[in-house]
């Protein structure tokens, strides 16, 4: 597949309910590494602890109920426990829609992003 | 032993009053974090670190509520309340103005007390049809008062702190009366004793 088509291909895939935002694409990835599913809070760690970025729990929140509304990600209650005053933990984990939207995502930066590696030398 | 206590309104604020499908959720993951924290460094810094997730969660949490269905119906019960409080206010400045106190001056003491309870009235009755719509219903209050505040609408002359006073305990009675009266519940549990127990 030449390179336009390629990029035709992306874009037809890419119907609106699956662009990504940037918070969402890095929220989906989290949760990919963490694999088998996760709470809000080591969701946050996750991120902080690869990007440096402080972001808050109801951002973090926020973010997976739009992607659980979206379908891309699934959540389940856990059991309360005492060390969090007896509330139960939410576990979210990335759906086949997630994986598909991160993948299309993944594949759009890298068709929009190639070539420019030399241009950006000189930043 | 020493007491890990998260600050109780902070955690009422996420619990009960921001809107969001997984309130008690989030709530357990800053407690959890909170008692981590306040074993590694102290206390205070554990608070300080509570306290900002709690601050930072509102904007988001509204934000996100007001994109999505959940958050137009919020709103429209918010609206609901927010016309019947108007009523309900009405009402009661015509038969104070009217009836029980035709001099300026009565009025003028008399106004904060109608404002308040139909703010307080108001609160109640949204938190009992829908958690989230508290929010919306406060920050309408202070867009109205805000906006008469800049008409100079009361033309009897009053300090400027009887006017912030409208300002801020509007929206104030709106979120914490439905505490007082029980209707929100957050403060309970929320007092942990370190890891594994949880204080009465």
């Amino acid at each position: 597949m030449t390179f336009p088509a390629y990029l035709f291909y992306i874009a037809k895939q890419m119907n609106r309910g699956e662009l990504l935002g940037s918070l969402e694409h890095i929220i989906l990835l989290a949760l990919a590494r963490l694999d088998g599913g996760a709470h809000g809070m080591i969701v946050r760690r996750e991120i902080e602890e690869r990007t440096g970025r402080n972001i808050s729990i109801g951002a973090v929140y926020a973010t997976l109920e739009r992607l659980e509304a979206k379908g891309y990600v699934s959540s389940v209650t856990g059991e309360p426990t005492p060390e969090r005053g007896g509330r139960a933990k939410r576990l979210f984990r990335v759906e086949a829609a997630g994986k598909r939207a991160l993948q299309i995502s993944e594949q759009t930066l890298r068709c929009m992003t190639a070539g420019l590696e030399s241009r950006w030398e000189g930043i | 032993m020493r007491r890990n206590s998260p600050p109780a309104f902070a955690c009422w604020l996420v619990e009960s009053v921001l809107p969001g499908r997984y309130p008690e959720a989030m709530l357990g993951d800053l407690i959890e974090e909170y008692t981590l924290r306040a074993e590694s460094t102290s206390r205070l810094t554990a608070s300080r670190w509570f306290w900002s997730q709690a601050c930072r969660t509102v904007p988001s949490m509204v934000w996100s509520s007001l994109r999505n269905r959940d958050g137009l119906i919020s709103t429209s019960v918010a609206i609901g309340v927010y016309i019947v409080m108007g009523m309900l206010k009405f009402a009661a400045d015509w038969t104070i103005s009217k009836v029980v106190a035709p001099e300026q001056t009565t009025y003028v003491v008399l106004a904060p007390v109608v404002f308040l309870t139909t703010s307080a009235i108001g609160g109640c009755v949204a938190a009992r049809i829908r958690r989230g719509a508290t929010m919306f219903l406060a920050l309408m209050v202070v867009i109205t008062v805000a906006v008469l505040m800049e008409l100079q609408v009361c033309t009897i002359p009053v300090p400027w702190w009887y006017q912030f006073g409208f300002l801020t305990l509007g929206p104030l009675a709106v979120i914490i009366t439905p505490t007082l009266f029980g209707r929100l519940k957050a403060t309970r549990n929320c007092h942990v004793n370190g890891p594994g127990t949880i204080a009465d």
